[in-house]
């Protein structure tokens, strides 16, 4: 029993990282209709700032994270801007987005490589926060790694932020109209091009979260970019351009993954991702909590 | 007088809006119908039924006396129904003669193998193909124009284009979704002896969703009136021009609009 | 083997995988993150068939494009029907799949990888085989099936609405470009000798669409030239190689936001080809003459 328990609180902390990461992708593909297949190296940007501003710069940890975050949002909005934009201006067809996409992460990916290298590097410990130094707490019979709960207590914070601002703040509302129908929405003198330059800032601060998130947990390394996968595996389970969906998703996966790692082997946990995805599309598409539309002519 | 196409008891409702409720017409073969009423009232929706894009949620929609709701749209273009579009969706990048060669690929039977290897059935079918393609263009008054990208040909003649297009498949019924779209009075006109050279030279049926009065007017023999999805009135271009619901729905008056 | 011929039998090895990758991307507007997948498996089961089986190699080539084309065909019939998102979601999970799922067979060497493999390509063999493909794809492209696959990719609505049948379209573009692949695979690993499943990782799907993508979308000409481009310039990049693929992801969207027709604009580079694309800046430039004279009509006439 107390395996399982110990199995539940790990398949939770990596659930949290995944929710982070699905969330942001899945808020952008419900405005845009579009995969960003950027986003994990947004993410991976993330873990960078994070760790050079900890380490560099020598700025106290809950200041390293809000820069991390807002760095990613930039980044985020800058692909936006000098990528997207240009194709939606243009109407561009849905494949030139993905392609453009592919060439950022590249892009991204690859220049860190080139400048900072492909050595990972780990967040030292002792510039964490006191409280996140001692490996584990002990609730009752299970150890808790404080990081663990520190990554599940940041990510429940984020997500209700954000239901807090997209159910109730005016800017959240107009968030949701747009999601919605975009034309109609611009009718009613919401800007659009205000609210997707938010809601990729949102996404991004979200992904750099992730991403410090994760680097904390294991390790800061340029190939992080390859768990973007995970995030839209995740996003799809739940219901692509679902936000609860996204959550629900990716803490679903998450405990299979752990579980499938713990009872039956390591190798086999991202093959059971894979298989979730296809048993997905085959049973029901449009995820767990998703609707199913149709095409309007 | 046999009818080409009939709806009956048309529904189509998405969650719990009924886009189009209970409606049920006629086309008579070799007739040209009109579709009209105010926007959102359900019109291209029908459309999009019979093409087999939206599925039927009740009803039946009957095509020479087959059924054809619930079949893949295309083969319900294969059985001989065509459209148009409101918003042109032409393939952009192709020319002009591209674009009705693509149109005619159901012209030709070979098969892929035969197209890889060259065979002489592909090569036979294939001039088949391009002399129909060029037969076309000149009936339709595009022969000057067949090596244009399809983007760049002006707005009137890319409505022309996608009509030319949607005649390539040999259709018995067209439909046609605002084709005056767009259009100043004269070539609202042109249109106008267009189609119904069309429909006399192809031998077709035609279905027409217009808001030009006199296009409707003018060309329409027979007219079904939509508003929130049902049915307002059925009849003659007079019959209808004369029913009060009708002036109502499109003059508006002080009581609040009907659900049906 | 001289190091020149080295590189000529990479560039047509390679050339066999793009241009059934244009087939599917290029030509019908579906985005692949996985086909290095289709790749391991024609490589794998050339392997297979030449080191253990001892079998002759045309056999294992085309047992290595049967068996991507047939798990393929697995895979479009999962996600063809569903949005594009959904098929490049799959697919991307389908590379790191087959990736995992290699690391993990011992039979074939496990992570490790397979070494001492027999060598049996040559210039020859793969100029031959170059040769064939280029004639089928431009067969195929040139046909109406392929006209079909690129108003699929042009307007995928109004395909349907002209009869095409969309998804048979998708799926023989996915067949036979996984079966290139395939056989490409099958030529790379009895080539350089040695095969390990991280060769087949995400960097080659996408390096190979980005052969593609440089010589232009719609342009078998286009993947040729991209393709010998791609795969010489390394050689010259030799010491910047870490700046190369952050130049290579630069350019792809400098392309993508600029000319997404790339080097050849969506044309060819044949007789036929420079005829069409000079015939089509004609048109286009006697319709604008006509635009600014009707205007200049319209202006001296005035309001009527």
């Amino acid at each position: 029993m107390n395996q399982f328990l110990q199995q539940l609180i790990n398949g939770l902390s990596i659930g949290s990282i995944y929710a982070l990461m699905a969330v942001g992708y899945s808020l952008v593909y419900s405005i845009m209709n579009f995969s960003n297949f950027a986003h994990g190296s947004v993410i991976m940007l993330g873990a960078y700032f994070g760790f050079f501003a900890l380490t560099l710069v020598g700025l106290p940890f809950g200041v390293a994270f809000f820069i991390a975050a807002c760095c990613t949002a930039l980044v985020a909005v800058l692909l936006e801007r000098l990528a997207y934009k240009p194709l939606r201006d243009r109407r561009a067809p849905f494949l030139y987005f993905i392609i453009t996409a592919m060439g950022a992460s590249i892009f991204i990916d690859n220049s860190v490589i080139a400048t900072i290298g492909p050595t990972p590097k780990t967040f030292p410990p002792e510039l964490l926060p006191s409280f996140l130094q001692s490996g584990a707490i002990k609730i009752g019979t299970l150890d808790v790694g404080r990081i663990d709960l520190a990554m599940f207590a940041i990510t429940v914070v984020c997500l209700v932020a954000l239901i807090v601002f997209i159910d109730f703040t005016k800017l959240g509302k107009a968030i949701q109209a747009t999601a919605y129908n975009m034309k109609a929405s611009a009718l009613m003198g919401i800007n659009p091009g205000f609210v997707i330059i938010l809601v990729f800032a949102i996404g991004g601060a979200l992904a750099g979260v992730a991403g410090v998130l994760y680097g904390m947990k294991y390790q800061v390394f340029p190939q992080m970019s390859a768990i973007t996968l995970k995030s839209f595996i995740a996003a799809v389970f739940g219901g692509l351009g679902s936000l609860p969906g996204a959550l629900l998703g990716s803490v679903l996966l998450a405990l299979i993954e752990t579980f499938v790692s713990g009872y039956i082997s390591t190798q086999f946990r991202d093959l059971f991702a894979f298989v979730i995805l296809i048993a997905m599309l085959v049973i029901k598409p449009s995820g767990i909590m998703g609707k199913t539309t149709e095409d309007k002519a | 007088m046999s009818t080409v196409l009939e709806l009956k008891g048309l529904t189509k409702r998405f969650g719990g809006l009924a886009a189009v409720n209970d409606v049920s017409f006629k086309v008579r073969e070799g007739g040209i119908s009109g579709l009209i009423g105010p926007n959102g009232a359900g019109k291209t929706t029908i459309f999009n039924l019979i093409t087999g894009v939206y599925k039927v949620t009740e009803g039946s929609i009957e095509f020479m006396g087959t059924p054809v709701q619930d079949r893949e749209p295309y083969q319900i273009a294969g059985l001989g129904i065509t459209r148009t579009f409101q918003n042109i969706r032409l393939f952009k990048e192709l020319s002009v003669f591209d674009n009705v060669l693509t149109a005619c690929h159901g012209s030709a039977k070979y098969g892929l193998t035969e197209a890889i290897l060259r065979l002489p059935r592909f090569r036979r079918e294939e001039k088949e193909l391009r002399k129909k393609t060029d037969s076309l263009l000149e009936i339709m008054g595009l022969q000057d124009r067949v090596d244009v990208t399809a983007n760049n040909l002006p707005y009137g003649l890319q409505r022309r284009l996608e009509i030319t297009r949607a005649l390539a498949l040999d259709p018995k019924l067209l439909l046609l979704d605002e084709p005056a779209a767009g259009m100043n009075p004269d070539e609202t006109e042109q249109l106008m002896r267009l189609i119904g050279e069309v429909r006399k030279m192809f031998n077709l049926s035609v279905l027409v969703i217009e808001h030009h009065m006199d296009l409707i007017m003018g060309v329409c023999e027979h007219i079904h009136v939509l508003s929130f999805g049902c049915t307002l009135a059925d009849g003659t271009p007079e019959e209808v021009a004369n029913d009060p619901q009708v002036v109502e729905a499109y003059l508006g008056s002080d009581e609040e609009k009907k659900q049906c | 083997m001289g190091y020149i011929e080295q590189i000529l039998v990479l560039i047509g090895i390679n050339l066999i995988a793009v241009l059934g990758l244009s087939i599917l991307t290029g030509f019908t507007g579906l985005f692949s993150f996985g086909h290095a997948g289709f790749m391991a498996i024609g490589a794998y089961i050339s392997a297979i068939f030449t080191a253990r089986l001892h079998l002759p190699f045309a056999l294992a080539i085309v047992a290595g494009a049967a068996a991507a084309g047939l798990v393929s065909i697995f895979i479009g019939r999962l996600t063809l029907k569903l949005k594009g998102d959904y098929f490049c979601i799959a697919t991307m999970g389908f590379g790191e799949a087959v990736r995992v799922i290699l690391n993990n067979i011992n039979y074939v060497g496990g992570a490790r990888g397979w070494e001492s493999l027999p060598q049996l390509t040559n210039i020859w063999v793969v100029l031959g085989l170059d040769i064939v493909f280029v004639i089928v794809t431009w067969n195929l492209i040139n046909s109406r099936q392929g006209r079909n696959m690129v108003a699929v990719r042009e307007e995928e609505l109004a395909a349907q609405m002209a009869g095409i049948d969309v998804y048979r379209h998708k799926m023989i573009a996915l067949v036979v470009s996984a079966a290139m692949a395939g056989i490409a695979g099958a030529l790379m690993a009895n080539f350089i000798q040695f095969i390990r499943p991280t060769m087949f990782n995400m960097a080659k799907s996408t390096d190979l669409t980005i052969m593609v993508i440089f010589g232009g979308l719609g342009s078998i000409s286009g993947s040729i030239i991209g393709t010998i481009l791609l795969v010489s310039l390394p050689e010259l990049f030799r010491n910047f190689a870490q700046w190369r693929l952050v130049i290579y992801g630069l350019a792809v969207i400098i392309i993508m936001v600029g000319r997404p027709k790339g080097v050849m604009g969506g044309f060819e580079l044949t007789p036929s080809g420079i005829r069409k694309s000079m015939a089509a800046r004609r048109a286009r430039l006697a319709l604008e003459a006509e635009a600014r004279a009707a205007e200049r009509v319209a202006q001296q006439e005035g309001p009527a």
